[in-house]
């Protein structure tokens, strides 16, 4: 039998998920994808550079939190909209302020009719996001929830982890210790959008980004 | 030839039976043969011109046609409905049954006279009896009310038959009258071959299926199945969740009913009776037939638990009336499960969809569509999930490069505050590109004439505003709107 070769060896140690490095972000950018750190692009250089998981990170909770409905958080997610429709698979939006205009979709290369939209009343609302994280078939899930505790998005976050399912949360209040995965806070600004990551699960970094509009792939 | 319709005040001479001459053995009369071991078909045709010729309403003749069929199913195990207005019944093998054709005559009429007096029309109708279905009909389309046992005497009976009482296009019956052929006996007298070259062979086929030389199969009509199921409780039930035991019995029942008929069950109907209070009804409707126990159950313990019960419960009844044939999914070839991560289309989301639409109502669930319209309120649609919308025009990717829409469209534009020039929401608003002009519906009163244009607002967000090119009645200043946030 051959000796492993050293490097292999340690390469697959630093791959195992049970190692964390401070490094890491560094070490992950000059290197290919670690295979422990499933990640959907984003569809923004700068913010994939800036994520653990190079992208959203698959099968968990993201909370986008922004001072108002309509500064820019859809353009965030158009990408993977258009990524993940494009490859068959579907989204469901949960109680969006407003139904979502088919036109502007379908010019930004979003299949539409992968899109559905579900709109329960208030009391539901909860009930309803998590029976679509739950669900293996269901890609990912944009919920505007309303009223959120920590004790609602903990349980959010384990039914997406069950389904496999990456669920953004749209709201205007940064919730401390919350269980998400990832929390960002957009906030629009005269050329571009700024994010600031508040919290990424396996990284200490509070990166602010500027992401110019229209600067998407 | 006799060809008055057969009034059935009548006695029964009118079916009268063919007696022919030698060779063909002695005449048969009204007793059927009981020497034959094996029942020779008979097929009993009836017409009743007076279905086709009330105007149809609204499908009501497709009905009533399936309540005849359905009631001559006591008589014969084959019915088949020939549309528009005619029905065959295989009634040979039930002769000896009923006791010979005369009673089996009588009983259809006690059956039909019924039927046609309450729709109020008329009472008579044509009959004839052959061993072939196709001459039956002919026979009775022809309105000749004829009794013929055996497959010899058919040519001589049908011999009679002008042609024009027969299926064919009119430009051939024209062929027919111009080449001075009138009854089917003109043609039999011709070669057939030479019939078959000047008046093509479907027309042969014809005239040979009706003579039994060749096979006639006829489509059996079979009532639409329907299920339902009661169930009984021991006791009475305060408790949704003790109802479950019950549901789940008449699941299974539901289930292997489905599975015997291989059928798929589209819309549920579950009744709760209640001792004095009535009935509690639970409806589902499923988007895709379903006949998986472990799925109805899920949306039905779904649906209960957002029943509020009045009463407690005594008993219940599960009902089907909507089917569609089972189909099952398609495998791959070499067995191995297609790749899941990125192959699961909107056909695995349908249990989801189902769930929440049992839950929150079929109106919760929506789609939308692109319609090709100018109107920016009408190029963009929501529709309940599952119906079908008429046109989806999906432009193709970045095609309105100069048109950008916006992905929030209000569904009522908003009148925006004016102050000192300034257009404000929530701060002051600064245009960066526009006008797009839309004009668009001026023929009707929903006609808009605006100018759209891109403002931005302090907080950073992108709006879609139009102003109107013309004051609308209740203001004297031509408004601004805010009809679209970008996000």
């Amino acid at each position: 039998m051959p000796t492993p070769d050293p490097n292999q060896r340690l390469r697959s140690l630093l791959d195992s998920p049970n190692l964390w490095r401070g490094s890491e972000h560094y070490l992950a950018a000059t290197t290919k994808t670690s295979s422990h750190f499933p990640g959907l692009p984003t569809g923004f250089a700068a913010l994939d550079a800036s994520l653990p998981w190079r992208g959203w990170p698959a099968n968990a909770l993201v909370e986008i939190i922004t001072p108002l409905w309509g500064t820019g958080e859809l353009q965030l997610v158009l990408p993977l909209l258009r990524r993940i429709s494009m490859a068959g698979r579907s989204a469901l939006w949960l109680s969006p302020p407003c139904i979502p205009y088919a036109p502007a979709l379908a010019s930004a290369g979003v299949d539409i009719a992968r899109m559905i939209i579900v709109t329960p009343p208030a009391a539901e609302v909860l009930w309803s996001i998590e029976k679509a994280l739950q669900d293996k078939a269901c890609a990912v899930v944009l919920a505007w929830p309303g009223h959120l505790s920590g004790k609602h998005i903990r349980r959010l976050q384990l039914a997406a982890l069950t389904g496999q399912t990456l669920g953004i949360l749209f709201h205007h209040r940064n919730i401390r210790h919350s269980a998400s995965v990832l929390r960002l806070r957009a906030q629009a600004e005269e050329d571009a959008m700024a994010l600031t990551v508040l919290k990424a699960r396996g990284s200490y970094r509070h990166d602010r980004i500027r992401l110019p509009w229209n600067c998407h792939e | 030839m006799n060809s008055k319709p057969f009034q059935s005040s009548l006695a029964l001479h009118p079916l009268r039976a063919v007696r022919t001459d030698k060779p063909h053995g002695p005449a048969r009369g009204l007793t059927p043969s009981t020497k034959a071991r094996r029942p020779t078909p008979l097929w009993y045709a009836l017409w009743l011109p007076q279905l086709s010729q009330q105007p149809a309403i609204d499908g009501s003749q497709q009905v009533r046609l399936e309540q005849i069929a359905a009631s001559l199913g006591g008589l014969s195990a084959t019915v088949s409905i020939e549309a528009p207005d005619s029905f065959l019944l295989e009634v040979g093998s039930t002769l000896r049954y009923f006791g010979g054709i005369e009673k089996i005559r009588t009983r259809l009429h006690a059956l039909l006279e019924p039927l046609l007096h309450s729709w109020a029309l008329p009472r008579h109708f044509h009959e004839a009896a052959s061993p072939t279905p196709a001459a039956s009909l002919l026979l009775a389309r022809a309105a000749c009310n004829l009794l013929v046992y055996r497959k010899e005497n058919l040519r001589a009976a049908l011999g009679r038959l002008p042609l024009h009482t027969l299926t064919l296009p009119e430009r051939k019956k024209r062929q027919f009258h111009n080449s001075g052929l009138y009854i089917l006996r003109d043609i039999w007298r011709l070669p057939s071959h030479a019939v078959a070259q000047r008046f093509g062979h479907a027309f042969i086929k014809q005239l040979e299926q009706s003579l039994g030389h060749v096979a006639n199969p006829v489509q059996a009509y079979h009532s639409a199945p329907t299920f339902c199921s009661d169930l009984d409780c021991t006791y009475a039930i305060e408790n949704k969740q003790a109802l479950l035991p019950g549901v789940e019995t008449l699941l299974e029942r539901l289930c292997l009913f489905l599975h015997k008929r291989e059928l798929a069950a589209m819309h549920l109907h579950m009744a709760l009776v209640h001792e004095q209070q009535g009935r509690t009804e639970v409806e589902i409707m499923l988007r895709q037939p379903n006949r998986s126990y472990s799925h109805l159950q899920l949306l039905l313990e779904t649906r209960l638990n957002a029943v509020v019960l009045p009463a407690p419960v005594i008993a219940m009844q599960l009902q089907v009336t909507q089917f569609a044939p089972f189909s099952s999914h398609n495998a791959t070839l070499s067995g191995v499960p297609a790749p899941q991560e990125w192959g699961a289309g909107l056909n695995d989301l349908l249990p989801l969809l189902e769930q929440l639409q049992a839950r929150l109502g079929n109106r919760a669930v929506r789609s939308i569509h692109c319609q090709d319209e100018h109107c920016p309120e009408q190029a963009g649609l929501d529709s309940p999930f599952g119906e079908r919308m008429p046109t989806v025009i999906v432009p193709p990717s970045g095609s309105n490069e100069d048109a950008e829409r916006p992905c929030w469209l209000l569904a009522k534009p908003i009148p925006l505050r004016q102050e000192a020039g300034r257009l404000f929401y929530y701060s002051s608003l600064r245009l960066i590109s526009g006008p797009e002009r839309i004009e668009t519906h001026w023929w009707s009163p929903q006609e808009i004439q605006r100018d759209y244009y891109v403002a931005r607002n302090r907080q950073g967000m992108r709006l879609w505003i139009f102003h109107e090119r013309q004051a609308s009645s209740q203001q004297e200043t031509r408004g601004w709107f805010l009809h679209g946030i970008f996000a």
